[in-house]
């Protein structure tokens, strides 16, 4: 569960965060959707404790994000805006790494590597080292990492970005599980259709201010349209342009 | 939390002992200045004691002018030989060290009671002609004197009326041994390599972490971030004080080896000794091992963190370099000074000298004191927002 009340944050001359409030349910995907420099990155950095906002609040699981850090840090699992490896650890030693940074260790720790290598389709490569991963291989290490602690909120700052078809769907499908088993999912998106398709209810962001939220069928009928693109160029106040 | 800051420690330990580079700075480079020395001084030592052990062999142009002189030199024990043709060219090809050239009028001079000219051709910036110089200059000063004391004798002067000084030095350096001198280069040499030992890995961890995008996802994991920051700084220090034990331990092969094992620092570098320095300098690698961090936290990417860094060890280095070739006195204020409080113990160290407890007492407490606050200062940058950014 996440909410967040009146975030403001400015890098001067910028102001990334206007007033931003919104709210993510257990249970539910919410997409974050916004053109480029809308400031969704931003306001998923400061959830994820990296940053701290100008003023106004965010709570995960009831963690105030400035006064809990820690709390807030064992509740989530994200997969940021950076998300390098290691070229000289393996794909186990990545997850290893982070599992002992949240306190875990011993069988117990090295049970959730293997499952989560199953899951995510490690396997093959989980004992290679990074340097030389493909894409897919390095966000699927990525994924994993942030998962070892079994968070219940999950942020994910374009999670399909540079990905193949066949390991966009997997990523989906991922969030769908997560959905199913009752997680709280915030993902950020400039792709209208990924987050049409995956996402329960679309938070819609244009110059660090929320311009609308609802189900897509609410955005559509707000937009008075029923094409994604045209509705979110309408909502964001965009023309067709750079 | 000292949990979390080892279990950082260790992933640091061993990223970088995969690196080649990590470890070519840690454990190769600390080779370079005792091999470099080690050379150096056999080269000397050679030099030396080739020339104490055979007699002067002189080359003299024109002998038949002044068999005079080429008699007493024979009766010093020199071996007199032919000059070739060109005596200079000889001489700076090096197929002869020194020539000496008797002029065509010589003999008439010197018969006249005049002064005769007798030339010396040698090339001084070979250590080896150096000291055939100075070996022939003795042996014609001792001949002028000679012929010169005759003539006024036979004049009636006393001939110690002229001589108002009589010059006779006394050497008191602990050793006598001219490659003694080289020894000195062991300070700022030990000085660079210690600022150089970590360096990789302080931007491997921070700069390099920041530009592989690894550092944002690890400062979301629950652990403060001073922790996470001594954790890397830890491993750092590891690195520094492997490349510092290299060093000190292949100066001590190397000493034992050069010039066969004669010089007297060889007898001094025992392991206790070894352990000593390591122990003397260890608030010196921590003070390294921080100026280290805040460059490379501040610097916004690798290469620019590199091109600082590169140059850092030359600085605390410089003033080692220097006292080579004119040292000072140590004064307690001076022991209050970072890097050259060591620089200094380290020079009486091998010169063989005891080192006052209080002056390393000094040394130690000051670089300590200086390390902490470089320490606080790196973790406060790295509570900084824009340490994900650099700058």
């Amino acid at each position: 569960m996440i909410r967040v009340e009146g975030l403001r944050k400015s890098f001067p001359p910028v102001t990334a965060l206007d007033g931003v409030a919104f709210e993510a349910c257990d249970g539910e995907v919410t997409g974050l959707i916004g053109p480029n420099g809308a400031g969704k990155t931003t306001a998923l950095r400061i959830l994820y404790t990296v940053m701290t906002p100008d003023s106004g609040t965010a709570a995960i699981d009831g963690y105030d994000i400035v006064k809990c850090r820690r709390d807030v840090q064992q509740r989530i699992g994200v997969l940021p805006d950076a998300r390098g490896l290691y070229p000289r650890l393996t794909a186990r030693e990545h997850v290893r790494y982070y599992g002992r940074l949240h306190g875990l260790g011993g069988a117990e720790l090295e049970h959730r590597i293997d499952a989560l290598i199953d899951t995510l389709g490690i396997g093959e490569f989980a004992d290679r080292r990074a340097k030389g991963f493909s894409k897919g291989q390095m966000r699927k290490v990525a994924m994993a990492r942030a998962l070892v602690h079994e968070p219940h909120n999950l942020l994910l700052d374009e999670p399909t970005n540079g990905l193949d078809v066949g390991s966009t769907h997997a990523v989906h499908r991922l969030i769908d599980g997560w959905r199913r088993q009752g997680r709280c999912v915030l993902f950020c998106s400039h792709i209208m259709q990924e987050v049409a398709a995956v996402a329960d209810r679309i938070v819609v962001m244009a110059m660090g201010r929320i311009v609308a939220q609802g189900t897509v069928a609410e955005l559509l009928a707000r937009a008075g349209t029923d094409d994604l693109e045209r509705m979110f160029l309408a909502l964001t106040g965009r023309a067709e342009s750079w | 939390m000292w949990r979390r800051i080892f279990v950082v420690f260790l992933k640091e330990v061993v990223d970088n002992s995969r690196d080649r580079r990590s470890l070519l700075v840690a454990l190769i480079y600390p080779l370079l200045g005792p091999v470099i020395l080690g050379l150096l001084i056999s080269a000397v030592v050679d030099v030396v004691s080739a020339d104490q052990a055979r007699d002067l062999r002189l080359a003299v142009g024109n002998a038949d002018r002044a068999p005079a002189l080429v008699r007493f030199l024979e009766q010093r024990g020199v071996s007199v030989a032919p000059a070739p043709p060109d005596p200079e060219a000889a001489v700076r090809d090096g197929k002869l060290e020194i020539v000496v050239v008797i002029p065509d009028d010589y003999a008439d001079r010197f018969r006249a009671e005049r002064t005769a000219e007798v030339a010396v051709v040698v090339n001084t910036s070979r250590l080896s002609g150096l000291i055939a110089l100075n070996h022939a200059a003795a042996l014609l000063s001792d001949y002028n004197r000679e012929v010169w004391g005759a003539r006024i004798a036979s004049r009636g002067v006393d001939v110690q009326v002229l001589r108002p000084l009589d010059i006779k030095s006394v050497d008191v350096a602990a050793g006598t041994h001219i490659a003694e001198i080289l020894l000195f280069m062991v300070p700022p040499l030990f000085i660079f390599n210690l600022f150089m030992g970590g360096v990789y890995l302080a931007i491997d961890t921070t700069s390099g972490e920041r530009e592989r995008g690894s550092l944002e996802p690890l400062l979301i994991n629950p652990v403060e971030r001073w922790a996470l920051m001594l954790g890397k700084y830890l491993a750092a220090l590891l690195f520094t004080a492997a490349a510092v034990v290299v060093q000190l331990l292949a100066f001590k092969v190397a000493f034992q080896t050069a010039g066969g094992g004669t010089l007297a620092f060889a007898q001094v570098l025992t392991v206790p000794a070894i352990a000593g320095v390591f122990a003397m300098t260890l608030p010196l690698m921590m003070m390294a091992v921080g100026v280290q961090f805040i460059i490379a936290t501040v610097t916004r990417s690798f290469k620019e963190a590199q091109t600082y860094l590169g140059l850092l060890p030359l600085v605390p280095a410089i003033p080692g370099m220097v006292l080579v070739f004119a040292p000072v006195q140590a004064t307690a204020w001076m022991m209050t000074i970072p890097a050259f409080s060591q620089t200094l113990l380290l020079g009486a160290f091998v010169r063989g000298e005891a080192l006052p407890i209080a002056a390393v007492a000094l040394s130690m407490a000051s670089s300590l004191v200086a390390a902490l606050i470089l320490i606080v200062v790196s973790a406060r940058l790295y509570e900084r927002e824009k340490l994900i950014f650099g700058g």
